[in-house]
């Protein structure tokens, strides 16, 4: 992530002065790893809505192009930071409780089985089960695996992205993957 | 915890994997396409990326400027335009220029300043409107020699050495301000009856302008100053600044003292934060719940969009739902 940020703000400022391919061309770099990061922070209750806040997202950037500073933020950091912005915005209209720190740490007590890496992921139903246990992973654990994982920030980003330390960060990030190799353990043995 | 947490994990490649495979290439362009137009549906983005914090800290030094310099020519068309027709039969007041050269002629204004006034320009600025000249004298008229028949007043003369001594605009402001203060007691004494020279009345005079009534040609006095710039003008951003770096250490007490010398409770930095916004980052209960009750916005949003409320909501610490009134 680190080298395109220069570009990226290019892109942004390009946006920002009327050039109508600047945005897609940013829009095209980052999709992915923004809808995949709304969509498993929202879990499986609300996906209906992923694409929804997406879109916000999307909007939001452009229309807050000229906020953006680079020498403060990597442009996916502050994406990511608008883009879970959104996320909790949705909980609070939704109601939904959204864990705190302390919850959080309280679940994180997992012991570590060790390594029990999943080599390949061969089939659509060993990812769905994948993609199950990280949703059932607590919230702020689950946002920073995604985006460590499936985004590439790192972690000082991740810290930037979620108000932490980066100590927090990284404790959080260890614990998301303890349980996720306990998780796909019990589910699958054989393959685990 | 090592450094080893920051490396790639197997499980890390594990659930990129699992992502690209349940990744559908045909629901990733359809939502490029709605994303996209929706996007340029939008209303037109604010200017390019050019250095934001910079451009917006200069406007708020230029607005502190344009407030102050507002307020200032506001006080001196206020002197000049709401002065009450003179009084022929009140002894001359106050000032010593004028007591000293009461007698034979009625105006006396110092040489110099008395003529440099024909080639300065005036200060008043276009834009604000003024009465009409043959209903009120202008500074202008004010300052060049009158003609006996009609004097002005004592308090006319004071200005007569502005335009002599510098056209700039902080100079009006602070020649404003001076003039107000001396002007007060003197406009006051002359808006008591004449008859009245009780020593209640005119020390009841001297306190204030607020009882001095509108002349008929102004209809309504012109909003000189909006209310935000009004809150802004009396207290300097070094003061907002402070607020926020007590709100972001808890001091309570230097927030109290702030507040209560009207630092504006919402005055936000470069990056659009506020006050409470530090509190709650800090996680200063104490501190976030004296803001709220001097009315700090929950709602405001900074400029990642991100309001206290949000950020309050992502801290996720009761007491401090709690001190913000927030009801989880």
């Amino acid at each position: 992530m680190e080298p395109d940020a220069a570009d990226d703000a290019d892109l942004l400022r390009a946006h920002g002065a009327g050039d109508p391919h600047a945005f897609a061309r940013l829009y095209d770099r980052y999709d992915r790893q923004c809808f995949q990061l709304i969509r498993r922070l929202l879990g499986v209750a609300h996906s209906d809505a992923a694409e929804d806040l997406h879109q916000e997202t999307w909007i939001a950037i452009s229309k807050n192009a000229a906020a953006f500073d680079p020498g403060k933020s990597s442009f996916p950091a502050w994406l990511f930071t608008i883009a879970r912005h959104k996320t909790w915005d949705h909980f609070r209209r939704q109601k939904v409780a959204v864990l705190s720190s302390a919850q959080d740490d309280a679940g994180m007590m997992v012991p570590d089985p060790g390594q029990s890496p999943l080599e390949q992921v061969q089939s659509r139903e060993l990812a769905q089960e994948i993609i199950a246990a990280v949703e059932a992973l607590p919230l702020e654990q689950r946002g920073v695996f995604v985006m460590f994982a499936q985004a590439g920030l790192s972690l000082e980003e991740i810290a930037q992205v979620t108000g932490v330390a980066v100590e927090t960060a990284k404790s959080r990030l260890r614990y998301a993957r303890a349980k996720l190799r306990q998780s796909l353990a019990g589910e699958r043995p054989a393959h685990v | 915890m090592s450094d080893h947490d920051a490396a790639p994990d197997p499980m890390d490649k594990a659930y990129a994997q699992a992502e690209a495979v349940l990744s559908e290439d045909s629901e990733r362009a359809a939502r490029r396409e709605r994303v996209l137009a929706a996007v340029a549906r939008e209303p037109a983005t604010a200017p390019a990326v050019s250095s934001p914090p910079i451009r917006r800290s200069a406007w708020r030094r230029g607005g502190w400027l344009v407030a102050a310099s507002v307020a200032g020519l506001s006080v001196l068309l206020t002197t000049q335009v709401y002065r009450p027709a003179p009084i022929r039969q009140q002894p001359a007041p106050t000032t010593p220029a004028v007591s000293a050269a009461a007698a034979p002629e009625p105006v006396v204004s110092p040489p110099p300043a008395a003529e440099a006034p024909a080639q300065a320009p005036k200060p008043a600025p276009p834009a604000i409107a003024v009465a009409p000249r043959g209903a009120r004298p202008s500074l202008g008229d004010l300052s060049a020699a009158a003609p006996p028949p009609a004097p002005p007043p004592p308090i006319a003369q004071a200005p007569v050495t502005l335009p002599a001594e510098a056209p700039g605009l902080s100079e009006v402001v602070v020649t404003a301000h001076r003039r107000e203060s001396d002007a007060a007691p003197t406009l006051a004494e002359r808006r008591a009856e004449p008859g009245d020279k009780s020593a209640e009345a005119k020390a009841s005079a001297r306190g204030t302008l607020k009882p001095m009534r509108q002349p008929d040609f102004v209809a309504s006095p012109p909003p000189l100053l909006s209310p935000a710039l009004r809150s802004s003008a009396g207290s300097p951003p070094d003061q907002a600044a402070r607020l926020r770096d007590a709100a972001a250490a808890g001091r309570t007490a230097e927030l109290a003292a702030l507040l209560a010398k009207g630092v504006p409770v919402d005055a936000s930095d470069a990056d659009g934060e506020t006050a409470l916004m530090k509190s709650i980052q800090a996680d200063h209960p104490a501190a976030a719940a004296l803001l709220r009750r001097h009315g700090a916005s929950l709602d405001r949003k900074n400029r990642a969009g991100d309001s206290a409320r949000d950020m309050a909501t992502e801290f996720g610490d009761a007491e401090l739902d709690q001190a913000l009134g927030l009801d989880r």
